[in-house]
């Protein structure tokens, strides 16, 4: 049994004001095993965010099932679902989306903070992954105080806090140069390597080829799925990174 | 790390918004602090100079025989009563659980005796009770000290040649003026006895005109009165002053009633309902006036709480997605508006107290004061607080209720 199964989802956004949908997702059916990387790319508006967001429990669909671990997502209340998400899922935005106001290893317990567990335990686990990703010395330091690499890091370090079972990833280096980039997405190698269950959202096709698998997306349809081998062909993988 | 941590952050974070509020809802609450503290103590004020107005509860002997008339009050005839009222009663009223809200027990006995061949009425009065009572009397010469010293009435003193005017005054001039030695400026006594029934007295004073039946009265010691009369230990009315600030009169004279159940009871009601009226229409005021201020205080946080929610959208976006529950969103929001709205209550208390101090002198005479009360920090800090709560509801429930997905697409 997959780890992550998709089953008929679509969605339809109302517009505001207006009774006709705007079909965003159509029957969209996908399996992700446990421990595979797997990467969603496809043109703007072709539904990469909203299939994102409806894996992230966070975003009903209009119609289908989402299935984590056994656990029909969407059959959950809305608290139960946080809850999910807290324990289930981990989220690298494309911009980060660190608080500015609270400092590296503050920004890395915020999803621990609303659980039950000890101070001493948070500031741990904060660090063991502020360690992981090679943060351990700028625990202190706001988000403003680190490069863009640094904050991707820091990012990454977030949505690990929790030890989640699913890693999601939207354009994690969307904003970033390309040495930068590469550096973020060979954090996120290591990470499957150990095992993490990783989904991202790409339109780098470089970044694509490290997965195992690349779903392809187009107007809210999932058009073909290539495996890695066949995406380093086709995009002419950069050996170098 | 906890949900409070990021509330305090945001709290240091938008120190500018932060300030904003809290003298926002500080100029509320002060207003509010500063025009109670101000109502109270002119309440105070007000209580204290309508108790200058003399007695407000009157005890009299049951009767059905006709009354002489004392002062706009029915007081009982002298000599036919059934049931004579007595020191006793007098003691027995300073006995009454509520016996600190007196301020003054005034007990009489009224007769007619011969003034200098006058037939006049004679009041037998306890002079330190009678002075704080008729605090209006205009005294001129001194207050009575030993048991033969009298006070007379100013038609009295006239009839008995005992005063004259001042040259260049008038005697019947200035009637209303309030001015305690007046009196003196407007005549002189000229003569130092009288004889009252057989005895001889020392006039100790003569009161200047009131237009009242003091002027046809002479006023001596209750117990030398009560021996010239042959009624000893007698009385005639008794006289109580109990309008202190937030006093029960109605419980008192209930109380005396049954203390003194062979008596009549009454309050002066015009008065009391006088009083009341006064210091209910100040009180009605400055909580009309706090009402309204308090409500703009609370469309201000309102507007800033909803701009602020609408500004956060991300950021709630964000801890929604990381796992956080709508009443983890609720109690974080909740926690900056109760800091917030407390520091207000403390700051609007504290600049309340200080402005009614700085106003007190422009609204009432010297002498009142401003109180430190603890009720009233307590009450302006729960006011600020609730005021704070009740109105970042809406827009903090509206936070918790941004769907995630929507507030992460602005990522």
């Amino acid at each position: 049994m997959a780890f992550v199964a998709v089953e008929n989802i679509s969605k339809t956004y109302n517009d505001q004001g207006s009774r006709i949908g705007v079909p965003v997702l159509r029957d969209v059916s996908t399996e992700i095993g446990e421990g595979e990387f797997v990467c969603l790319m496809g043109p703007s508006g072709s539904g990469k965010s909203t299939l994102l967001t409806i894996l992230g429990a966070m975003n009903h669909p209009s119609q289908g099932r989402l299935v984590i671990d056994g656990i029909d997502v969407y059959a959950l209340s809305d608290e139960r679902r946080a809850d999910f998400r807290a324990q289930y899922l981990g989220f690298v935005f494309q911009q980060h989306h660190l608080m500015p106001y609270l400092n590296a290893i503050e920004n890395v317990m915020l999803p621990l903070a609303a659980l039950p567990l000890a101070a001493i335990e948070k500031r741990r686990r904060a660090l063991e992954v502020l360690e992981k990703v090679g943060l351990g010395d700028k625990a202190s330091r706001l988000p403003s105080q680190l490069s863009g690499g640094e904050q991707g890091r820091l990012a990454i370090a977030r949505a690990l806090v929790n030890d989640p079972p699913l890693v999601l990833a939207d354009e994690p280096t969307g904003t970033l140069d390309t040495k930068t980039g590469d550096e973020i997405m060979r954090i996120f190698v290591e990470l499957n390597s150990r095992g993490q269950t990783i989904f991202m959202v790409t339109h780098n096709p470089a970044n694509a080829a490290l997965a195992h698998r690349v779903l392809h997306i187009r107007d809210g349809e999932l058009e073909w799925t290539s495996d890695t081998k066949e995406a380093r062909a086709e995009l002419r993988f950069n050996p170098t990174l | 790390m906890r949900i409070s941590t990021i509330a305090f952050a945001n709290l240091r974070r938008r120190k500018g918004k932060a300030f904003f509020l809290v003298s926002g809802i500080g100029i509320g609450i002060g207003t509010a602090v500063a025009l109670l503290s101000l109502s109270v103590s002119l309440r105070e004020e007000i209580g204290s100079q309508m108790d200058q107005f003399g007695a407000n509860i009157v005890v009299t002997p049951h009767s059905d025989s006709l009354a002489l008339d004392y002062g706009g009050v029915s007081v009982a005839g002298v000599s036919f009563d059934q049931h004579q009222l007595s020191n006793d009663d007098a003691a027995g009223i300073r006995r009454i659980p509520y016996r600190k809200r007196l301020s003054v027990v005034a007990p009489k006995l009224l007769g007619t005796v011969d003034v200098d061949g006058r037939r006049t009425l004679v009041a037998g009065v306890d002079f330190a009770s009678e002075l704080r009572l008729k605090k209006w009397w205009r005294l001129a010469g001194r207050a009575p000290e030993s048991a033969s010293d009298v006070l007379l009435g100013y038609d009295v003193a006239r009839a008995a040649s005992a005063i004259e005017p001042f040259p260049g005054t008038s005697a019947d001039a200035d009637k209303s003026s309030a001015h305690h030695s007046a009196a003196s400026e407007e005549f002189r006594i000229t003569k130092e006895r009288v004889t009252i029934g057989s005895r001889e007295h020392r006039i100790a004073g003569v009161i200047g005109q009131t237009g009242g039946p003091e002027d046809r009265m002479v006023f001596a010691q209750l117990s030398q009165v009560q021996d010239l009369l042959g009624r000893p230990g007698q009385l005639s009315v008794i006289e109580v002053s109990a309008l202190c600030k937030d006093c029960p009169v109605e419980d008192i004279v209930t109380q005396i009633r049954k203390e003194l159940p062979h008596a009549n009871v009454s309050a002066i009601q015009q008065s009391v309902r006088a009083r009341a009226e006064a210091v209910d229409r100040l009180s009605r005021f400055s909580l009309v006036v706090s009402a309204v201020v308090l409500a703009i205080g609370a469309l201000m946080v309102f507007t800033t709480m909803m701009s602020a929610v609408v500004e956060r959208t991300k950021e709630i976006g964000v801890l929604r997605a990381i796992g956080f529950r709508r009443t983890h969103i609720i109690k974080g929001l909740m926690i900056e508006v109760v800091i917030i709205s407390a520091a207000g209550g403390i700051v609007g208390w504290l600049a309340g107290l200080l402005a009614s101090r700085l106003a007190l002198p422009y609204f009432t005479e010297a002498g009142a004061q401003i109180e430190l009360r603890v009720s009233l920090a307590v009450f302006a800090i729960a006011i600020a607080m609730l005021t704070g709560i009740v109105s970042s509801v809406y827009p903090v429930i509206r936070a918790s209720r941004l769907d995630p997905s929507e507030a992460v697409r602005y990522v």
